[in-house]
């Protein structure tokens, strides 16, 4: 997270929504599909992976997110340092998961935009760009799942009532978000 | 537009999903031994029928995976969805 310009300046308020980016947060992407894969994440991270479709779990310090069968997000819950790329998660999961060929680690933290979202309106802005059906999602506190918002790849976080991170691809971040406000604008 | 059951993440909206063409298609063990209308006949035919039809499709804007799916191309019912791999059922 070293010397990128920002995309998405300042925090935006609406009547029950307020939305911005949380930045710098570690962001990795994991593949694997053995079982001692899955063990030594555990073990690695004091851990579980989610195995069930669409759930997350969380640790004190990261959460994971199921994003298929064989791949996750692991972002950290709180923000690092903004002064170097190098995490300690990132590097202890080199070791136990990529040497031991078991699985693959992509950091992504620069990959992906983490926009935050509160309030009750959430969901009223989701459906207006989405084709996901949140009437059960919003209730389900940790429920994750990978959609399109305005025609644009997002990963949704399901945080807690009333809150959610998005994830979305840093080029597509500035107009996703601009097409939020906009949107926002006229719920 | 139509819901498809992705055999990964539950049932979704056809928007997040990309047709893969006919399914069950195997590619031949040794292309070099083939006549050129053998070899466009591999590549190049396919049934497009009126009614049940085996394809792949794809959850591009999900889990990304591949799968199959038995869809009635009249009227876009579809009857099952199996996975990669899996023999096609009979309907
Ligand atoms: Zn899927």
């Amino acid at each position: 997270m070293l010397n990128y310009t920002n995309v998405i300046t300042e925090k935006k308020t609406y009547s029950g929504l307020q939305m911005d980016e949380i930045k710098p947060v570690m962001k990795l992407i994991i593949r694997g599909k053995k079982r001692e894969f899955l063990s030594a994440i555990g073990k690695s991270l004091n851990l579980l992976l989610p195995t069930s479709a669409n759930t997350s779990s969380k640790s004190e310090k990261l959460s994971a997110l199921w994003l298929s069968p064989d791949e996750w997000m692991i972002y950290s819950n709180e923000i690092s340092s903004p002064n170097n790329n190098h995490y300690e998660t990132e590097n202890l999961l080199n070791k136990n998961i990529c040497k031991t060929n078991l699985g693959a680690v992509t950091d992504v933290t620069d990959q992906f935009v983490l926009i935050n979202m509160r309030g009750d309106k959430i969901f009223d802005l989701l459906e207006t760009g989405s084709p996901f059906n949140f009437n059960n999602f919003r209730e389900k506190k940790g429920a994750v799942t990978q959609t399109i918002l305005a025609k644009i790849d997002v990963i949704i976080h399901n945080q807690n009532q009333n809150e959610v991170n998005l994830f979305v691809r840093r080029s597509f971040s500035q107009h996703l978000f601009s097409w939020m406000n906009d949107s926002a604008s006229r719920l | 537009m139509f819901l498809i059951d992705c055999p990964y993440c539950g049932e979704r909206e056809q928007s997040e999903f990309k047709a893969g063409g006919e399914a069950h298609i195997v590619r031949p063990k040794q292309p070099t031994e083939l006549s050129d209308d053998e070899w466009a006949e591999y590549l190049f035919m396919r049934k497009n029928i009126k009614g049940i039809q085996f394809e792949r499709w794809i959850h591009i804007h999900g889990c990304r995976k591949w799968f199959n799916v038995a869809r009635d191309t009249s009227n876009d019912v579809i009857k099952v969805v199996y996975k990669m791999g899996e023999k096609p059922p009979t309907i």
